[in-house]
């Protein structure tokens, strides 16, 4: 969970003493079918134990006692130690020296890594040296490692993109079964599942986090009698509703400029496109949203590029649609003011939820900002839905449009997970120290804790979903539930968008941004003459990288 | 003459034995020889010629320095007391082409290669593929483009920050205070005021400038939507950071000009202004051609400002020449290019300063 959702809980008295006390009741029974209710295989040994400790650790601190510290994390570690005590004996990696790469954002990650392994640490024997980086080194230092042939760490926390340039050059050491049923792999979220964290069929990756962007729009535009009888007259004859689809999206957007917000009494607008959208790459992700109901076909995996060629698909008619879009309301003059200084950052939190705009793809943490954040004027009248559909589909392989409706959630980023690297690979003692490190981190009664307490986050496991068991830990049912439910429903869509995990990945973005911003910005003819440069830049890139690697490393990130 | 003047500092009179020439030498080809022999052996290992897993460079780093003490203490072995001089230098010039030369070098090796960080064959010599690609680069050139208006902006700064050095040299209330007041913009980090200012004063609904706007007319504010005007707002809070610096610059310049020159016009009926044009500006020429330097050379390295407020944007309008390899160099990991960007943009910065130089020298001093 995030820290400031946490804290604002806290500060508004969602979390109290009274609730949790109240819910801690139930918590038991809960916990105890939540394997059965989401169909997972929890070991039948394990069951009623796993349904206490999930009780047990929820306690520390307890929901609504302040922030865990130090000593919490710690208690934690040793309480879900477990799973650790039946493959490993006690003091058996004595001797052992690990090194753990990962981050220090918000004083998290690797701040709790610390804790949670330091019971592991006094139990196995095994010492762990830490290297701590901002988000912003993180990148560069991994790809210097990788590049300069200096990786000198043994466990790694990483985001799925870059298995592409970790896995697929052969730097990750290959889960071994034990770990599989350590960490009970089958109650990950679906698009967690293989192929996310596989290579050529083999398992590189203990997932600890998911993303996913979700799309959130204001209710109180929709109750609205004003904008109804407006759009009555104006509109294109639909219903004034939230919208389902981006033609929808698009035309609301046109028809709200120049109205005034009911809530605010400043200028509406409708659908937020951050057109700053030079952001480190992660800027791509905000036309990806428009893109994927259009350009991922349900009955092909990849939608970027041609996995047999590595030939772009930034420039078929799909994306060169999504980009006019956005021009077009460039021209209408559909959008706040200064928007093309709007980076993604602005436009979710110092514009949507400072009550300009009316619609928003982001990450799950502006749904629960919304509610949470001081800043936030949104949160009793926003709802969350998944990303809109289109009504028309282009398939690659035909080069036809479809005129079918078509969902296609984007999973942006696909979220934090624990590797082992091949530094461990020869020494089996340190291999199995370096993994057993992992599942203990990784572990399914762990996660619940750390999605339940500020860790950086967000759940990734069905049986995170359980709203019963957050009510039960003293959570507010209703937050709880609108807070996920757009999350879940995302991760486990069978057409969802999940990005290529190749090399350089973030390259392509990069360079589609720089394009992007001079198309918003009217330096491009049509949206077909910036997709072409894109697609240009994309083949040197892919030429530079090396085309075949590239290909061979697609397919086997999608799974062929 | 000589050998009269080395009497009058040489101490000891060294009598240098053939044997000890001979041991000099030795010192210093035989450390070179080991350390062109360490530098083959990696080489080859490298290059998989040799069965050797080297885990770095730094065998050849110890040869190297090795080498150096080496040619150091052969200094004095081979011409006793005068060698003894040359290590008051010696060191010093080695250091800078260990820390300066040898970087430069690899620099150029990188620049004239096809190196993406994400791409498994690793450095590939591809000679002036990336001067063709740079030729070719619209954003580059867009970039150089901008660094030519941000340059020419100087002038008016010199202009602004003359004309509050020329407040703070006069007889005004609370002239302490407003030396402080006026300085404190070159306090703060470009990061903060791109925050302060940038982000939070011209935000374009909530902002208090925004407001301002909207109160005198302007129905929708965007500062950072037109081009021109995006460009503005950077070169404005660029500005106001760095003016103190010319002017603090310009002051203690002005503060050294004896006064009886001044008065000295005025009673030769020289005017304020006259005064000032044909007196106090001429004397002020070379503190003022400092100054403008130092802040070429600042307004050069532009990118803190850049890179938080607008990212270039809107569609490279404001993008610097660093801003932009920054991008192309940390987010798309595009080394060899990157670095080749880097040394041209050096090239160019030499040859800018060194012209800008030659040229106030003529103006200065001109030869008749």
């Amino acid at each position: 969970m995030k820290v400031e959702i946490y804290n604002h809980l806290q500060r508004t008295g969602k979390l109290s003493r009274r609730n949790m006390l109240k819910g801690m009741a139930g918590v038991g029974a809960m916990a105890a079918v939540s394997g059965a209710a989401t169909g997972t295989s929890v070991r039948p040994a394990w069951a009623q134990d796993s349904a206490n400790l999930r009780a047990e650790i929820l306690k520390v601190p307890g929901v609504g006692m302040g922030s865990p510290t130090d000593a919490d994390w710690q208690k934690v570690g040793e309480m879900c130690l477990g799973p650790t005590r039946e493959v490993v004996q006690p003091g058996e990696f004595e001797g052992v020296e690990l090194t753990f790469m990962g981050l220090n954002n918000q004083n998290l990650h690797n701040f709790l890594f610390r804790g949670f392994l330091k019971p592991w640490e006094e139990y196995t024997g095994a010492k762990i040296n830490w290297v701590d980086l901002a988000q912003a080194d993180y990148n560069p230092r991994l790809q210097q490692s990788i590049a300069t042939g200096t990786v000198d760490f043994d466990i790694l926390e990483m985001g799925a993109p870059f298995e592409g340039d970790t896995a697929g050059r052969g730097l990750l050491d290959e889960m071994p079964d034990w770990v599989k049923d350590l960490i009970d792999m089958d109650d990950y979220v679906d698009y967690l599942k293989a192929p996310v964290g596989t290579w050529d069929g083999k398992t590189y990756r203990v997932s600890i986090d998911g993303d996913t962007h979700t799309f959130a729009y204001r209710k109180d535009y929709y109750e609205s009698e004003d904008f109804a009888a407006a759009w009555a007259k104006e509109g294109d004859g639909s219903p004034w509703e939230p919208p389902k689809t981006w033609e929808q999206v698009n035309a609301q957007t046109k028809f709200l400029a120049g109205k005034t917000d009911p809530l605010t009494g400043l200028g509406a607008y409708g659908y937020l496109d951050p057109l700053k959208i030079t952001w480190g790459g992660f800027g791509f992700y905000f036309l990806g949203n428009r893109a994927s109901p259009l350009a991922k076909h349900p009955d092909d995996p990849a939608w970027l590029f041609d996995p047999d060629t590595m030939k772009p698909r930034i420039n078929n008619p799909a994306f060169v649609q999504a980009i006019q879009d956005v021009m077009d309301l460039v021209a209408a003059d559909a959008y706040p003011p200064d928007q093309l200084n709007a980076d993604p950052n602005t436009t979710a939190f110092q514009e949507f939820l400072a009550g300009t705009g009316g619609m928003l793809n982001w990450w799950g943490d502006v749904g629960s900002n919304a509610r949470t954040s001081d800043t936030s004027v949104v949160g009793d009248v926003v709802g969350f839905d998944i990303n809109p559909a289109s009504d028309r589909v282009y398939n690659s392989k035909t080069g036809e449009w479809e005129d079918t409706r078509n969902e296609s959630p984007n999973n942006a980023f696909i979220g934090w997970g624990i590797y082992v690297t091949k530094n461990v690979s020869g020494d089996e003692k340190k291999r199995k120290a370096a993994w057993s490190a992992a599942a203990h981190l990784g572990g399914k009664d762990l996660s619940l804790w750390m999605v339940a307490y500020p860790s950086g986050f967000q759940p990734y496991r069905n049986s995170h979903f359980q709203y019963d068991e957050w009510e039960a830990a003293g959570y507010d049912r209703a937050y709880i539930e609108d807070y996920l439910g757009s999350n879940l429903d995302s991760y486990n869509h069978p057409n969802a968008a999940v990005e290529p995990r190749i090399p350089g990945i973030f390259q392509y973005y990069s360079i589609a941004e720089d394009e992007l911003a001079k198309a918003f910005a009217g330096q491009y003819g049509s949206a077909q003459e910036v997709a072409d440069a894109i697609a240009e830049a994309w083949e040197g890139i892919t030429d530079q990288i090396g085309r075949e690697q590239q290909i061979a490393l697609y397919k086997g990130s999608l799974g062929l | 003459m000589a050998e009269e003047g080395d009497r009058l500092y040489v101490v000891t009179a060294d009598e240098i034995s053939d044997r000890r020439r001979a041991l000099g030498k030795l010192l210093i080809w035989g450390s070179f020889g080991l350390l062109v022999a360490m530098f083959a052996v990696q080489w080859l290992a490298q290059a998989g010629t040799l069965p050797i897993d080297f885990a770095s460079w730094r065998p050849t780093l110890y040869a190297a320095l090795f080498w150096a003490v080496c040619l150091n203490v052969a200094q004095v072995v081979l011409y006793g007391e005068r060698g003894k001089r040359t290590l008051f230098v010696l060191p010093a010039a080695l250091f800078v082409i260990f820390v300066v030369v040898f970087p430069l070098i690899f620099a150029l090796s990188i620049a004239f290669s096809d190196w993406n960080l994400a791409s498994i064959d690793g450095r590939k010599f591809n000679g002036f593929d990336n001067v063709v690609q740079m030729w070719n680069d619209p954003f580059y050139w867009n970039s150089l483009k901008n660094m030519v208006y941000y340059t020419a902006a100087i002038l008016v700064e010199y202009a602004v920050a003359f004309g509050l050095a020329l407040i703070l040299a006069s007889e005004i209330r609370a002239r302490k205070f407003f030396r402080v007041a006026f300085l404190l913009p070159l306090m703060l980090s470009p990061v903060a005021v791109s925050w302060m200012i940038g982000k939070s004063m011209l935000e374009g609904r909530f902002g208090p400038i925004a407001r301002l706007a909207r109160t005198l007319g302007w129905d929708r504010p965007a500062f950072f939507s037109e081009p021109e005007i995006a460009r503005a707002m950077i070169m404005i809070m660029d500005a106001w950071t760095f003016i103190p610096f010319m002017m603090i610059m310009l002051l203690a310049g002005l503060q050294a000009i004896p006064r009886e020159v001044q008065e000295a016009a005025r009673v030769d009926g020289a005017s304020g202004w006259f005064g000032f044009w044909q007196v106090t500006f001429p004397l002020m020429l070379p503190v003022s051609i400092t100054a403008i330097l130092i802040r070429i050379i600042f307004k050069l390295k532009l990118a803190d400002i850049i890179i938080t407020v607008t990212s270039g944007g809107p569609g490279g309008a404001t993008d610097s020449v660093t801003s932009f390899i920054y991008r192309e160099y940390r987010d798309r990991s595009n080394v060899g290019y990157g670095t080749l960007l880097a040394i041209v943009y050096l090239v160019l910065i030499v040859l800018a300063i060194t012209l800008f130089m030659k040229l106030v020298d003529r103006w200065m001093n001109p030869r008749y």
